[in-house]
């Protein structure tokens, strides 16, 4: 259920998902049981278990994953700089 | 003093949090009428606490943001009346918390904090604010798909944002919600965190949390300024989001600091309709 587009920027201009910080997560996998926008995937075999597979899928603002993260392993960038840049692109696009 | 509570904590030995919450819960039943129901115990054998878990308010101490005991009331259909997650209130006080389970001075004073603060929450009363904005009956548009039907205000002063949050705008003052989209995708609204009075936020900041046995989600305010009410009526019933996110279910209102330009960033009735029509079936298949 990922948009396109976020107030009519493209999304994927949109600087917008989650950081995992791989020396606090313990890959206890709430994050990806929780996010229903299949941002994560698991990758069992792999050495580095846990990735972020589709950044453009996360929901801008959103930071719900990291609310319910035990380890304090996920960061989001900043949401004022998010939002100056979101109205940037904007303004560009429209005097484009 | 808190008194003739179930208090749910989340007992977890794998981190120092839940050693913390453990000890609360603890210190919050010696020489009071306060009961811990043992979350290990009523998981497998809950007939012990049925009793107390239905008859008195509830308090849920949850160590980690994992948030095992409010997932375990969750599970129970259990209402909960506090709620204390260990891991923030360090963080609010600035307090370090050791890795091991060992409870040292930071931890203990981590302790006396969230007690004196508890007794603190029970005796004060609730105040009702006076500068509440009065209710209206807003004009709705409806979809329905399957046995779900979503209504959305058509009123022209009302704006959303792109993550199904709505503003009701009046003057310098706005009253803020979530969607009928946000509370159907919730299912039954269990507990809901409110923002502080005078707290000032951000626009697309975080203003509460509503939380669901299915998830939890953070309201994101579609407008900057400072809360200057909120709907106590939702710490006691939170349903009510489920039952009517508008007029009964608002969560908070907020003196606009700077609508001209929040309203760059969001979108009246006709195109937050077909916004939400799209992810309403996108997420039904």
């Amino acid at each position: 259920m990922s948009e396109t587009t976020f107030m009519g920027v493209e999304r994927n201009k949109i600087d917008w998902k989650p950081t995992i910080d791989y020396t606090k997560c313990d890959y206890c996998m709430e994050c990806t049981k929780f996010c229903p926008h299949k941002v994560f995937e698991v990758n069992d075999t792999e050495e580095i278990k846990l990735i972020v597979k589709n950044p453009n899928n996360c929901v801008v603002f959103c930071r719900a994953c990291s609310k319910i993260c035990g380890p304090d392993a996920l960061s989001f960038p900043d949401k004022n700089a998010t939002t100056q840049r979101i109205k940037e692109i904007r303004k560009e696009e429209n005097n484009g | 003093m808190v008194e003739n509570y179930a208090v749910l904590p989340c007992n977890g030995l794998d981190k120092c949090a839940g050693a913390i919450s453990r000890e609360i819960a603890i210190k919050l039943c010696e020489n009071t009428k306060n009961e811990i129901i043992c979350p290990v115990f009523y998981r497998v054998a809950d007939a012990k606490y049925n009793k107390i878990a239905a008859e008195r308010p509830l308090i849920v101490i949850d160590g980690c943001p994992t948030r095992c005991a409010s997932k375990l009331a969750a599970e129970k259909n259990l209402k909960i009346s506090q709620k204390i997650l260990i891991t923030e209130e360090a963080k609010n006080h600035n307090i370090e918390l050791n890795s091991g389970l060992s409870l040292q001075e930071n931890e203990n004073a981590l302790i006396e904090i969230i007690l004196n603060e508890l007794n603190i929450t029970d005796e004060k009363t609730v105040q009702v604010s006076d500068k509440t904005l009065v209710s209206i009956n807003f004009d709705y548009e409806t979809l329905q798909h399957g046995k779900f039907i979503f209504r959305v205000p058509k009123n022209p002063e009302v704006y959303y944002n792109e993550n199904d949050c709505w503003a009701w705008v009046t003057g310098n003052r706005a009253r803020i919600g979530v969607t009928d989209f946000v509370q159907q995708n919730l299912s039954d609204i269990l507990y809901f965190t409110p923002p502080e009075i005078g707290a000032e936020i951000d626009q697309f900041g975080e203003v509460g949390d509503i939380e669901s046995s299915k998830a939890l989600v953070a309201l994101i305010s579609p407008v900057s300024g400072k809360v200057i009410a909120i709907n106590e009526m939702l710490e006691q019933k939170p349903e009510m989001i489920n039952e009517n996110p508008y007029e009964l279910g608002w969560v908070a209102e907020i003196e606009l600091s700077d609508f001209e330009s929040d309203k760059e960033l969001l979108i009246g009735f006709d195109k937050y309709f077909e916004l939400m029509k799209k992810k309403v079936e996108g997420s039904n298949g």
